[in-house]
């Protein structure tokens, strides 16, 4: 890949991130699970306070337990959730900013990419309540054939997103937004 | 009479602890959700009394795995030592109280202080000094200060408990049958092992609102309602009119769904190969051997119902050991509410597989448990921001003076008595198990020591309820 490509393909991934961000700040989560591939794996794992001797045991593997471990399916039983009106931790509606930086282009095969982010999930609920998740993602995305999408969209599916907070405890009432 | 003096000197004498709690009228005094006082008194007189759960024997594998873990606001490390044995030792270096470990698990050789380097062994003991002979002149005698150990540790079936409360019964005793009932719901498949990962969140809610929340089957309909609309539920099961109350005495309870002696009867004549097929079957092939068959899963095998007794096999509801420890319907998860001040409580969930489980049935369980419970769990995202919002309206001064309605149910129901001493309430949806842990939460409160306890507790009750 030579400089001019690799620019554009940077440019592309960060123009879907940033449109990602936006449907789910604006809160258009069907739209978002458009970009979401049939094969997609959502996960994230537990992370824990360990010794610099036991990093090993810093996150939870794939198997064990975690706080979001969903396929294409769940994450549209979620969609569901957030549509009904009894969603009761998301109605009132909370209102979210997603940030995506650091964007780094970690691999690229064939029309497959691994790109490793960072991320800022601001989150205000009800009048007093603040969260913030910080942390890195691992994303996989699949470019799509012209047209599959807006066409000022860069065309691409998200079939893995690994989600790694850099907190452990979550100090949140809960995880009711998509990352 | 006075009852309790807090820690802050405050006093807070017995009448006005019963007057908080009516289990004639079923009212609640919204100020055992605020009172800082009776925080306090919690702390001394529940926590630091009872016995908590640390953790699973294979959460602690080998020589040197430990496991913090909370009793109250005391931090404890749960390690196995270099004899194999299961310690429980307050993390706090008895120089100067710094916590001597500062992860959440691992494995170590000892525990050194990070602060002076005070060095001490997987059972507790001191083992080094920093500057004993040049800095204390040898005028330290490390035998006598050791970590602070708790009072006493022993295990139900592999599932670890600690109290720091040399006067506590052994553990078999506090439990009782009902509570002993309710941890063999974590067998029904056979011996497990722990799942790696603890859930853990903050919830800015009292405590108690979060473990009577356990018993609620009035909620499911309402609070998580999104969760049945979006498929995840079976809506037929979010309120089953046939519940069971199972109460024992130091407040373990056990309320919910109840199988009925017909339907348990039927699985009585089954193999525990008959059972697992049960099991396997989907929620539609599952429906079709309804009523005949009770739709709970998991189907309980013949041990399992043997030890639970012929009235607690037939609870499907959810166990608490008092206080705070909920082991899920399906028992393969348990959850710890660990106070954090009157306003705020750490929600902590350990998770379980059968040993012999296929890894087709490990996965079908970890689907459904991952989506259940959890800050990300499709039931208890709606659960939060109801517990706290209960909670901090008791800030208010007049909302703070209105008294909670903890009726349902009352005086309507009958407790009856199997001629092998199990007993059960047999009814609709209730809050018996609610005004029962109430109950008995204001007398762990009144109680002066754990001889007091055990001379004024509440029996199982019996009769009219």
């Amino acid at each position: 890949m030579d400089a001019g490509e690799r620019l554009a393909l940077q440019f592309d991934v960060e123009q879907f991130f940033y449109h990602e961000a936006a449907l789910l700040d604006d809160r258009e989560f069907r739209a978002w699970l458009d970009l979401v591939a049939d094969d997609m794996h959502y996960w994230m794992p537990i992370r824990r306070t360990v010794t610099r001797d036991n990093l090993d045991q810093e996150f939870t593997k794939i198997g064990g337990m975690s706080y979001f471990d969903d396929d294409k399916d769940d994450l549209v039983m979620r969609v569901e959730k957030l549509e009904a009106g009894s969603a009761w931790s998301e109605n009132p509606a909370s209102r979210t900013r997603h940030f995506v930086s650091n964007v780094r282009i970690l691999e690229t095969y064939r029309d497959e990419i691994a790109v490793e982010a960072a991320f800022h999930l601001y989150r205000s609920r009800l009048n007093g309540k603040i969260d913030h998740w910080i942390g890195k993602r691992r994303d996989r995305l699949r470019r799509m054939e012209q047209g599959s999408q807006q066409e000022i969209q860069p065309g691409f599916q998200i079939f893995q997103r690994h989600i790694f907070l850099d907190q452990t405890i979550i100090r949140s009432t809960n995880l009711s937004n998509l990352f | 009479m006075l009852a309790g003096t807090n820690s802050q000197g405050g006093v807070i004498d017995g009448d006005r602890l019963s007057s908080l709690v009516d289990s004639e009228r079923g009212t609640i005094d919204r100020r055992i959700y605020s009172d800082p006082d009776i925080y306090k008194l919690e702390l001394e007189r529940i926590f630091a009394r009872a016995w908590n759960f640390m953790c699973h024997e294979s959460q602690i594998p080998n020589t040197g795995d430990y496991f913090i873990n909370f009793i109250g606001e005391d931090q404890v490390i749960v390690v196995r030592d270099n004899d194999g044995a299961v310690q429980v030792l307050l993390n706090t270096c008895r120089h100067r109280g710094n916590a001597l470990c500062r992860a959440e698990q691992g494995n170590t050789k000892s525990f050194v202080c990070s602060y002076h380097g005070w060095n001490y062994g997987l059972d507790g003991r001191l083992l080094g000094i920093p500057g004993q002979k040049n800095f204390y002149r040898d005028q330290i005698d490390p035998a006598e200060w050791g970590l602070v150990k708790a009072a006493k540790v022993d295990d139900y079936k592999g599932f670890y408990f600690a109290t720091l409360d040399p006067g506590a019964p052994d553990l078999h005793d506090f439990l009782g049958d009902v509570g002993r009932t309710g941890m063999e719901v974590l067998l029904a498949q056979g011996e497990v092992v722990a799942v790696d990962g603890v859930q853990k969140n903050i919830i800015d809610c009292n405590w108690k609102i979060a473990v009577d929340n356990l018993f609620d089957w009035y909620h499911v309909k309402i609070s998580h309602r999104s969760a049945a609309k979006a498929g995840f539920l079976n809506p037929r099961m979010m309120m089953p009119m046939d519940q069971m109350v199972m109460l024992g005495e130091y407040g373990h309870a056990i309320g919910g769904p109840m199988i009925s002696e017909a339907q348990q009867a039927e699985i009585d004549q089954l193999s525990d190969e008959e059972r697992a097929d049960i099991d396997l079957l989907s929620d539609a092939e599952r429906a079709k051997l309804a009523p005949r068959i009770n739709e709970r899963r998991p189907v309980r095998k013949k041990a399992t119902a043997e030890a639970m007794g012929p009235v607690g096999v037939r609870a499907s509801g959810h166990p608490n050991i008092f206080p705070n420890l909920w082991i899920s319907t399906r028992g393969m998860q348990v959850s710890l509410r660990l106070p954090r001040g009157p306003f705020e409580t750490e929600v902590w969930w350990f998770t379980f597989m059968p040993k012999k489980f296929t890894p087709d049935q490990r996965r079908g369980a970890m689907k459904f448990i991952s989506h259940s419970f959890g800050p990300a769990g499709l039931l208890e995202q709606d659960d939060g921001e109801n517990w706290s919002q209960s909670t901090q309206s008791s800030r208010g001064v007049v909302s703070g003076r209105i008294p909670h309605n903890m009726q349902m149910g009352l005086g309507q129901d009958e407790v009856l008595e199997h001629p092998l001493g199990q007993k059960r309430i047999e009814t609709r949806v209730n809050e018996h198990a609610q005004r029962w842990t109430y109950k008995c939460w204001a007398e762990w409160l009144r109680a002066d020591d754990w001889d007091d306890l055990m001379a004024m507790r509440s029996p199982s009750p019996t009769g009219r309820i």
